[in-house]
């Protein structure tokens, strides 16, 4: 078909024979429409115009055909980031028109902006197609198509990975073909997951878990992943909230060897794979006391450092500092006032009669292990309070990062990710006291601790901090501040996402991490439709779900 | 108690009937225990936690032993418990269990079949998992657990806690320490040989005798428990009679010298009837060759087994290469590599070889792992 452009082009043609030549190079040919076509803008943004009643949608993915140039075909592939309505008539017509038909369709049209995220080139050495980021423009009037799936294809190798959370994501349509997940090998490098309430984060950690659970149980997970959970959802899910049956992970029964699973409620203790959580006394240290209160007055954090001292000088003979608080013995030296010494006292007793802790036993060495071993661990923390869920997840922190710091040169362990749910609480920074996850977050790396926090405030979390966080999973953020903070830290440029991560919808979100070619938009699997995807899905491959393994008698 | 092993023999040592001293060993040890049982300690209950034969075919004066001290058990109205181990139990279906010969016995509850039982006895009731065949198996059977409040779990394996760490995979007997609930009165374990506490209600009652040199520093013998006041009492049966020496260094030694060593380690009385392992390092071949042959046999003849283990100061260096057999897998796939660096192998083959021999070489790692979870045969 012809263009408008074309037609006036002929005309003239006639007029002016003698600079026909000249004109005849520039009638552009076999263009199929007016729109869908580049018009602007420049290498880091792409403008192309498509009719005015055709719809797009934010976050969907285009193809840029461009051939112009000979034997260097290239195809670009951008996300819209913005559609505006546009037109080639100038100041308030369309303010200034009474009724309809008043205009030509040809002439109004709306204005796609779209934000490149590579190029497809045909490698000829190879003799593959491969993803690049793309260091040009595509020539003007170039052809604009939705992508299809031999362009997603090409993308798969460099976004797929072998943790898988979700599909990519084409405009809001998830494409089926294309699964996106997490790498392995950079999850020591500390992880974000930010949302607001209801948009999937509980969803997405438990199928971040089975994902990992499954490569547990198979021997080749590269870290194990502590996840605690204040709320009590991840054991068994949450069998209330929508009349429907929430899962949890205890229902993957498939992967359950990667799996271990503490409680710190008795009810749930029962079930029998299922450990009652117990931090012996011996675990606990002095300092471990500032988890748990924060309106420790000066002499009294002096006081409790002082019985640190006496400790590690051996001062107590042979018994233990809550033993012989127990005992009614002192063990804050005499200088400080009796005020000072019972706060810390009493404080310490209401800790020892917490449930789970206890004078023998301890849970604290196997949880490490089974970190060092790549295993799932969940710690389950179902109806306690948030400080005794703080002072639990302080200790163990302490205790996994001196482990790791030890045993830095065993080869053989695992590295370990932490994860922290409202981790706005431990991570806010703030008044030179620098919390346990503060030093995980600066620190924990070196030794192959990292910390997973999950937060639906990140402008709470101190910015320091974010900016080492290498993997961030985004999904709904209505403040607009969140966002900023979170596009500031990013080890890719968000900015231009801001408008879909407003409107992104539960279950969608974008991973920006280290090692993909762009922020990837991505739908997170539904934890319940996945759990049903892998038993059919390694059932077909033959994997199937170990049994209990019984012998048939013949009759005596 | 538990592990009896009855039918263990080891180092063909025979009496004046041509029969296995340590077999014999074996059983005397089963006889004073259960005379101990009978005229000292008259328990409430008796509670076997597994492999009471070391085969799943037992020979007929194993099972002769077992039964008369069952039987002794049994007249003397002593309730008792015995489940099956891993050593006792049929792993396929053809093979007959030898408990279905001590089926009817007063007093006696034998829990065998890979099925869960609950027996009452006086105020307890006692749930028993005998051997089951996976871990999926023993989840399953430990879900059918009704609680009265009142309880006693018995069972058999290896708890995951007390796992060697660097054996990578999960064996078969292992239990998951999640097994271990706080609302038993008492968990009475079977298959570790060491008499172990796991946790404040759980213990290994540990073996009465010694398998294997790994053993030789065990605490072994029995335990009596208040269900009561939760007091557990360790009470030995037998004298220690394994002794593996600490290694000795031999390096500047000469032969007379070494000789002179040994005679002083061996103390004729000290290693009278048992098992002795003289370990020696930094040795080198010569200097053990001119030791004479004789003399170190005359020397350790009145050890019911006597046996030099030298580390030669000239095979070190091979030592620290020695082989991980945790990780053959690894060793064969860097094998191959090296191999198809040198050009001693098609590379086009080099994949498919190493996908098939490394698999090979996990499955057989996995079978090893899960027999080194195992007394030793």
């Amino acid at each position: 078909m012809n263009t408008a452009i074309d037609k006036d082009l002929l005309l003239k043609d006639k007029e002016m024979t003698s600079e026909s030549a000249l004109l005849e190079k520039k009638i552009i040919t076999g263009m199929k429409t007016t729109t869908y076509k580049i018009i602007s803008k420049d290498v880091r943004e792409f403008h192309f115009i498509i009719p005015f009643d055709k719809r797009v949608e934010l976050g969907e993915i285009f193809s840029i055909k461009d051939n112009a140039i000979m034997d260097d075909e290239i195809t670009f592939l951008a996300r819209i980031t913005d559609i505006r309505h546009d037109s080639n008539y100038e100041g308030k017509w369309d303010t200034a028109l009474k009724g309809t038909e008043f205009f030509d369709e040809d002439q109004i049209f709306n204005r796609v902006i779209a934000e490149p995220l590579g190029c497809i080139i045909f490698d000829k050495k190879s003799g593959k197609k491969e993803f690049k980021k793309s260091k040009t423009i595509p020539s003007k009037f170039s052809e604009v198509e939705k992508a299809q799936f031999e362009e997603f294809e090409v993308l798969k190798e460099k976004i797929s990975s072998d943790l898988e959370v979700g599909y990519l994501r084409n405009g809001s349509k998830a494409v089926e073909e294309i699964p996106v997940g997490l790498n392995s090998k950079i999850m020591d490098h500390h992880m974000g997951v930010f949302a607001t309430t209801g948009m999937g984060k509980s969803n997405f950690m438990k199928v971040f878990a089975a994902s990992c659970m499954k490569r547990a149980s198979k021997g080749i997970s590269e870290f194990g992943l502590l996840i605690v959970d204040p709320h009590g959802e991840y054991l068994l899910g949450n069998r209330k909230k929508d009349s429907k049956d929430i899962k949890g992970l205890l229902h993957l029964t498939k992967y359950s060897g990667g799996l271990k699973c503490y409680s710190t409620d008795k009810k749930n203790a029962l079930i029998p794979n299922v450990v009652e959580i117990k931090l012996g006394w011996d675990d606990i240290k002095p300092s471990d006391l500032f988890a748990r209160y924060n309106d420790w007055s000066t002499p009294q954090k002096e006081g409790i450092l002082s019985i640190e001292r006496s400790i590690k000088r051996g001062s107590f003979q042979g018994k233990s500092w809550l033993e012989k608080i127990k005992d009614g013995e002192s063990v804050v030296s005499a200088q400080y006032r009796d005020t000072t010494v019972d706060v810390i006292t009493r404080r310490v007793e209401d800790i020892l009669d917490l449930d789970y802790i206890d004078e023998h036993r301890s849970n604290v060495r196997d949880i490490i292990s089974n970190l060092q071993m790549g295993m799932v661990t969940l710690i389950d923390m179902h109806r306690i309070s948030e400080r005794d869920e703080l002072f639990l997840l302080s200790v163990l922190s302490r205790h996994i990062l001196e482990r790791y710091k030890d045993d830095d040169l065993n080869g053989a362990r695992k590295n370990c990710l932490i994860t922290i749910e409202e981790a706005q609480r431990v991570l806010g920074g703030g008044n030179g006291n620098i919390s346990r996850f503060e030093m995980i977050a600066r620190e924990g790396r070196k030794f192959g601790v990292g910390l997973c926090a999950i937060t639906q405030q990140p402008k709470l979390i101190d910015k320091q901090l974010l900016s080492q966080f290498n993997t961030l999973i985004i999904m709904g953020l209505g403040d607009k501040n969140d966002r900023k903070c979170l596009e500031e830290s990013a080890k890719q440029d968000l900015s231009t996402l801001d408008v879909e991560i407003q409107t992104l919808e539960k279950g969608e979100a974008i991973i920006s991490t280290l090692n993909v070619p762009f922020p990837i938009p991505i739908t997170i699997h539904l934890y319940e439709d996945y759990l049903e995807r892998l038993k059919e899905k390694d059932n077909a491959e033959g994997n199937h779900e170990p049994k209990a393994r019984k012998l048939s008698r013949p009759p005596k | 108690m538990a592990d009896s092993h009855l039918g263990f023999s080891a180092y063909n040592k025979v009496d004046q009937w041509g029969r296995n001293l340590v077999e014999e060993r074996v059983y005397e040890g089963f006889a004073q225990v259960i005379e101990k049982i009978i005229e000292d300690i008259k328990p409430d209950v008796l509670v076997h936690a597994g492999d009471v034969f070391h085969h799943v075919r037992p020979k007929i004066r194993t099972l002769y032993i077992f039964k008369r001290e069952l039987e002794k058990l049994s007249k003397k109205g002593i309730p008792t418990i015995i489940i099956s181990g891993n050593h006792d139990s049929p792993k396929t279906s053809s093979t007959a269990s030898p408990f279905d010969l001590f089926e009817g016995l007063e007093n006696i509850h034998i829990i065998h079949n890979n099925e869960y039982q609950a027996i009452p006895i006086g105020d307890h009731l006692f749930h028993c998992i005998p051997f089951c065949l996976n871990n999926g198996a023993y989840l399953e059977q430990f879900s059918k657990i009704e609680p009265s409040g009142s309880d006693v779990l018995v069972m058999h394996g290896l708890i995951e806690s007390l796992r060697d760490k660097r054996l990578r995979t999960v064996g078969e007997h292992e239990l998951s320490d999640s097994f271990l609930k706080s609302y038993f009165s008492y968990v009475a374990l079977g298959h570790y040989h060491n008499q172990k506490q796991v946790a404040k209600n759980a213990w290994y009652s540990g073996s009465i005798e010694y398998f294997n040199f790994g053993e030789a520093s065990d605490s072994k013998g029995i335990l009596q428990i208040d269900l009561n006041s939760k007091k557990v009492e360790q009470i030995e049966i037998i004298q220690k009679y394994m002794i593996d020496f600490p290694p000795m260094d031999c390096s500047g030694l000469s032969s007379m010298e070494l000789a002179e060593k040994l005679l002083i380690l061996c103390d004729k009385e000290e290693i009278k009837d048992k098992i002795i392992r003289i370990n020696l390092k930094n040795v080198s071949r010569a200097t053990l060759k001119d030791i004479d042959r004789q003399k170190i046999a005359k020397l350790g003849s009145p050890a019911l087994f006597f046996k030099i283990n030298p580390e030669y100061i000239d095979e070190k260096d091979k030592s620290d290469v020695q082989l991980d057999s945790t990780r053959l897998d690894e060793a064969f796939a860097g094998f191959l590599e090296d191999k198809s660096i040198k050009d001693f192998m098609p590379k086009a083959i080099k994949e498919d070889v190493k996908v098939y021999g490394t698999n090979v070489m996990k499955k057989a790692i996995s079978i090893h792992n899960t027999e080194r979870l195992n007394a030793s045969e």
